[in-house]
């Protein structure tokens, strides 16, 4: 259907659409017309994505010079996928009304591994392999040694890219991963080059968040991106911690070890290369000279996105005397590495701000900030210049030199802590330095910086204000969208004691407590007889997911369990989860109705990569207690307290921020869609306190009542029966038209109007 | 109490929340209730069943009823099995009365096995003494979906073929792949509906959209009742089957006079395989085509085969062929009148009146539903039949 939205003309694919939907756009619209950043939080299941990619190809359509690109990042391969799946909707809906052929050029961005053709080099099994391999094919000096020595390996897909493709740009039409291998091997190009190099005129493109927010990648991909883009972060719920790990650096013995190696190899290399080829290097010292003047131009012309490894200080100066040798910058690179190593010989646990290493640096080992700062910068020059192939083993004097760089570049939002031995295992020496990024704003800066319109969306993004905060940003719209329900197809239940009155509770005092956990296992049982398909069981932490199964096995409440249906219990390793998921798949399937219970631990950010395939495995999500982050870990506590002084966030807030979001997280997985229902069990007395539920989302807030807090197991028990038997009466799509799902006429007429401007709360 | 007066008591309730039935509702209809929705469902039910469709007369159905652990569940009183044995009796006798020609079988499930406790047969009075005797038994294990669609056996033929199940658990133990049962199941057409006591269970959706049979879950002990009162009324037969005439006889009911001296007592056929009772009878039904006797109909002639009925029986299911037509519905503001309802005389409160097509009188909900349901002629138009 055609849609009015604001003096937009917008073509939406399906028949029908939601209110919350038409409402979003409208917000959207006004994001775009005033140039500037939005965050908005739409409830999952009520179609963010095809929402957002309607819009903002109708704006781009409308107003080609004022929105040039489209920038959707999402998370996950199979997310970028699904994105390109609607996107492709969308288009075949544009060709089918105006019968024009489509002009419009969308593709997808992965990583190597995921686009590669070449036989050998995809056959590889992980990324970083798959990488070093087409490095050692396709570098340039590589390939200059193919044009005198035709032996010498090449991968013939970029050559004959860099020969033809180059020139020719890609037809217009909407490429999904998929598309883009298949037209490489048709024209026999390499899809990942292809790709890269057609972002640039690219109408829309999908990738992960990395290309934008990791300094190292955005350099290499996203750096010529047009400044008149609109940039998506789509499930951009833990986005500040994507922003700080891609900034974090930890340094373990290991990564010294194999840095030891390198600075090895590279010695070896110099000397080689002094003796065959002496010239290269004196070119490589002229250069250095003469300065990144090439880099500081167009920062001033402001063509690329800024990157905040490479600090504007040193593009205005010429790299320091003392590195600018080859020799010379590995022997500066060795004590470096030296002083490491000798601060990593330690029994107790320091933390130390960057001012205070580098005066320490400067004590012990007469090391300068200022060479410090060049230290990524000549690296990457030397790595160029000495012509070594796989840069893949270099990874580990790579981080040291971006530690180096970021040290003493910034004097904030940075904290060094080394510990000598992990906290879990206090007998064994395991040192570890943190460079631990505190200040998600420095790794977001310049996208913020760069791009017109920034947004920022996902299904729980509540307390909205915290956001713009943590990520010191301005947004013109802030707003939180409500699911419109033709049935109340989400049960949001708070139990807060067992059936003996005892509180129910994840608080550390009493976590141990014997009836506490004997109370959490009766509620898994109770649920397990009456829900039916699948139930989803969230703990705060493995080491207490870990002990409560264990007593629960021993007091035999798992076996009663096992009677009413099957259990998984994640692991710590994904992939062995993922794996042991799928060879039970045919016998989940095969029994149909005896199904699951997934025990999951919702903390390990890493881990949480299941999604219920379909509607039925998540009949009910238990949360059992609150999801704090431990407490006791020196980098958060170094954050927090950063957090209090930098934008005057108290540590409670923030803490119950973090442990909310994750709940919410965890009970958004019931609901998967409006004709989906499930029930959303919190289980710990604390969530019924208003600090605590007043950070839920607004669409969960708005389905808790007052007489659903505190309950005891056997109410929770009947109230559950009551709503599932509910929710299995019969429904159909005629039930939601004109509540929950409208036609167009249905659309124009004033009151439903009315009720949509009421949908958006900012 | 008022406007739910066909609910069950409110102390029989469970544990309800009175207070939120009655919950004002802020934002205008956006939270339309379930119960909103399960009424326009209700309307929609009489409306379907007027158009001229074939039915399916001559039905075989078999009920399957779970009897596994989760039957001893009290939301249901005294127990759901005990409940559930109840509104079956009450359906059994209802079915042959809406169905005289049809026949049903009914199997029990528990303990991962499926055990067939009377076979296919039109007599009530054998299933209704086989469901008492199941009253008695103890709920134990997991019921068996698989094995207890594997125990149904109908007759190849032309018949419509039905399987209901009744399912509390939300579990089944199956020895294999139940998916592959279901395609098979279809192959054969046979429709497969559930009524679930519990939830709305993942293998019961697919099993009832894959036959084509209906889904249902039961909100309490009166919804129970109305959605096997469904399951009663003949399904519109599939295109795809053919018209086939069946040969029946119509034996006349003799009764030997006691002024006859030949007149000697003797045994009906029924009486072959049942022990029980005396069998020695004076009079009885005399098949026309091999003159066996039999003391009730319907029934299927154990000598010859022959389908056995009696014409007022046939009577009784014709009603289903040429059903009232349905009544015009009218919001309550547009409709100008009198305010009260020609059936029961009470005043028109609800949302909207129905009107007769034919004789134009008008009636309120509850009168329309009963009218369609269980009347099955229009009181308005008998009267002026009458008059005129």
């Amino acid at each position: 259907m055609k849609l009015n939205i604001d003096g937009l003309l917008v073509c939406f694919p399906y028949d029908y659409i939601y209110p919350e939907q038409y409402s979003y756009m409208l917000e959207l619209k006004r994001t775009l017309d005033a140039k500037g950043h939005g965050v908005l939080e739409m409830p999952s299941g009520t179609g963010k994505t095809i929402s957002l990619l309607s819009l903002i190809v109708a704006y781009q359509k409308a107003y080609p010079l004022e929105v040039t690109k489209l920038i959707y990042c999402s998370r996950t391969v199979p997310e970028i996928e699904k994105v390109v799946e609607e996107l492709k909707k969308l288009m075949d809906y544009y060709t089918k009304q105006t019968e024009a052929k489509n002009d419009f050029l969308a593709l997808a961005l992965s990583s190597r591994k995921n686009l590669c053709i070449h036989p050998e080099v995809s056959s590889l099994r992980f990324g970083k392999e798959v990488d070093g391999k087409c490095h050692s094919l396709t570098a340039s000096y590589i390939r200059a040694q193919h044009h005198c020595n035709p032996s010498q390996p090449v991968c013939q897909f970029y050559e004959e890219f860099d020969a033809v493709g180059r020139q020719v740009l890609i037809p217009p039409g909407i490429y999904n991963l998929n598309d883009l291998k298949d037209f490489g091997r048709r024209k026999g190009w390499c899809p990942y080059f292809l790709a890269r190099s057609s972002i640039l005129h690219a109408n829309i493109v999908v990738y992960s968040y990395n290309y934008l927010l990791d300094p190292k990648i955005a350099d290499l991909v996203s750096k010529e991106l047009a400044k008149k883009s609109v940039v998506v972060f789509d499930e951009a719920h833990n986005i500040d911690n994507v922003c700080i790990d891609s900034m974090s650096v930890n340094i373990t013995r290991r990564t010294l070890d194999r840095c030891q190696t390198n600075v090895e190899t590279l010695q070896n290399t110099i000397s080689r290369i002094k003796e065959t080829d002496a010239a290269k290097l004196q070119e490589e010292y002229r250069r250095l000279v003469e300065g990144l003047t090439e880099a500081n131009v167009a920062r001033e012309t402001d063509m690329y996105l800024s990157n905040p490894v490479l600090p504007d200080e040193i593009l205005q100066e010429a790299v320091p005397g003392s590195i600018r040798t080859a020799e010379h910058f590995v022997g500066f690179m060795k004590r470096f590495l030296e002083y490491l190593k000798a601060r990593l010989r330690i029994h107790h646990v320091v933390q130390e701000s960057t001012p205070q290493f580098l005066k320490d640096i400067y004590e012990k080992v007469c090391i300068d900030r200022k060479p410090l700062r060049f230290c990524a910068e000549r690296l990457r020059s030397l790595l160029r210049t000495l012509e070594i192939a796989d840069i893949a083993d270099f990874s580990a004097i790579t981080l040291i030199s971006h530690f180096a760089t970021l040290v003493s570049t910034y004097n904030k939002g940075f904290t060094i802590i080394i510990e000598p031995f992990e906290d879990r295992t206090p007998t064994i020496a395991n040192p570890v330095l943190h460079f631990s990024c505190m200040d998600p704003s420095i790794a977001i800066k310049p996208v913020f910086g760069r791009f017109q319109s920034v947004i920022i969306t996902s299904g729980t993004l509540s307390p909205l204000d915290i956001y713009p905060r943590i990520l010191d940003f301005r947004p013109v719209t802030v707003a939180s969208f409500t699911m419109t329900l033709a049935r109340t197809c989400l049960c949001p239940l708070i139990v807060g004691r067992g059936n003996d009155q005892v509180a129910m509770t994840s608080k550390f005092e009493t976590r141990e407590d014997f009836a506490v956990i004997r109370n959490y296992g009766n509620l898994l049982l109770e649920m397990s007889a009456i829900v039916p398909d699948g139930i989803v069981a969230f703990f705060t932490s493995y080491i207490y997911m870990e002990n409560i199964v264990a007593s629960w096995y021993e007091q035999g409440i798992l076996e009663n369990i096992q009677r009413n249906k099957l259990i998984f219990i994640e692991t710590q390793d994904a992939a062995e989860t993922s794996m042991a998921l799928m060879l039970n798949k045919n016998k989940i399937s095969a029994n149909g109705v005896r199904n699951i219970i997934l025990i999951k631990c919702k903390r390990l950010f890493i881990s949480f990569s299941f999604q219920p395939p379909v509607h039925h495995y998540g009949r009910a999500v238990i949360v059992f207690g609150v999801p704090y982050v431990y407490t006791q870990s020196r980098i958060l506590k170094a954050r927090l307290e950063y957090l209090r002084d930098q934008f005057q966030i108290r540590e409670n807030d923030f803490l119950t921020f973090d442990a909310m979001r994750h709940a919410a997280q965890c009970v958004g997985r019931a609901i998967r869609g409006k004709t989906d229902y499930g029930l959303m069990i919190f289980a710990d007395k604390r969530y019924a306190r208003a600090d605590k539920r007043g950070k839920l989302p607004r669409w969960i807030q708005e389905h808790l009542t007052d007489g659903s807090l505190n309950l005891t197991i056997d109410e929770t028990v009947q109230l559950g029966k009551h709503f599932l038997r509910q929710m299995a009466q019969p429904f159909r799509q005629e039930d939601q038209l004109g509540l929950s799902l409208l036609t167009l006429e249905q659309l124009q007429s004033e009151d439903m109007l009315q009720k949509i401007a009421q949908i958006a709360q900012a | 109490m008022d406007e739910e007066p066909e609910r069950a008591k409110r102390w029989e309730g469970g544990y309800e929340r009175t207070w939120e039935v009655l919950k004002e509702d802020e934002s205008g209809s956006l939270k339309a209730t379930v119960e909103d929705i399960l009424f326009q469902a209700k309307r929609k039910r009489v409306f379907e069943g007027h158009g001229q469709v074939r039915l399916g007369m001559m039905r075989h159905l078999f009920v399957i009823i779970d009897s596994s652990r989760s039957m001893e569940d009290q939301d249901l009183k005294p127990n759901r099995l005990t409940s559930t044995l109840k509104l079956m009796e009450f359906f059994v006798e209802e079915y042959f009365d809406q169905n005289p020609i049809s026949q049903i079988g009914i199997i029990t499930t528990k303990n991962k096995r499926a055990e067939k406790l009377t076979d296919l047969a039109g007599n009530p009075k054998k299933h209704l003494a086989a469901l008492k005797k199941v009253v008695d038994s103890t709920c134990v294990g997991e019921p068996s979906l698989y094995n207890s669609l594997n125990c149904v056996a109908l007759p190849s033929g032309t018949e419509i073929k039905e399987i209901l199940v009744i399912f509390s658990s939300l579990t089944t133990c199956d020895p294999a792949n139940i998916y592959e049962l279901i395609k098979t199941l279809n192959a054969l057409k046979i429709r497969v509906s559930v009524i679930g006591l519990s939830a709305e269970v993942r293998v019961c959706t697919i099993l009832t959209r894959e036959t084509g049979g209906s889904y249902n879950v039961i909100l309490d002990e009166s919804h129970f009742k109305e959605l096997l009162m469904l399951h009663v009324k003949p399904p519109p037969a599939s295109s795809s089957s053919e018209c086939s005439l069946i040969r029946m006889g119509f034996p006349q009911h003799v009764i030997a006079s006691m002024s006859d001296q030949d007149a000697k007592p003797s045994f009906s056929m029924s009486h072959l395989d049942s022990t029980g009772e005396p069998g020695l009878t004076l009079g009885g039904y005399y098949c026309p085509q091999c003159r066996a006797k039999y003391t009730e109909l319907p029934v299927e002639c154990k000598v010859c085969g022959l389908t056995l009925v009696s014409a007022p029986h046939l009577a009784r299911s014709f009603h289903h062929l040429f059903p009232l037509e349905a009544f015009q519905e009218t919001p309550l503001e547009e409709y100008e009148g009198e305010r009260f309802c020609e059936a029961c005389q009470g005043e028109l409160k609800d949302k909207s009146v129905f009107t007769c097509l034919a004789c134009k009188k008008v009636f309120c909900v509850e009168c329309d539903l009963f009218i369609h349901d269980t009347l099955h002629c229009c009181p308005g138009c008998m009267q002026t039949d009458r008059t005129s």
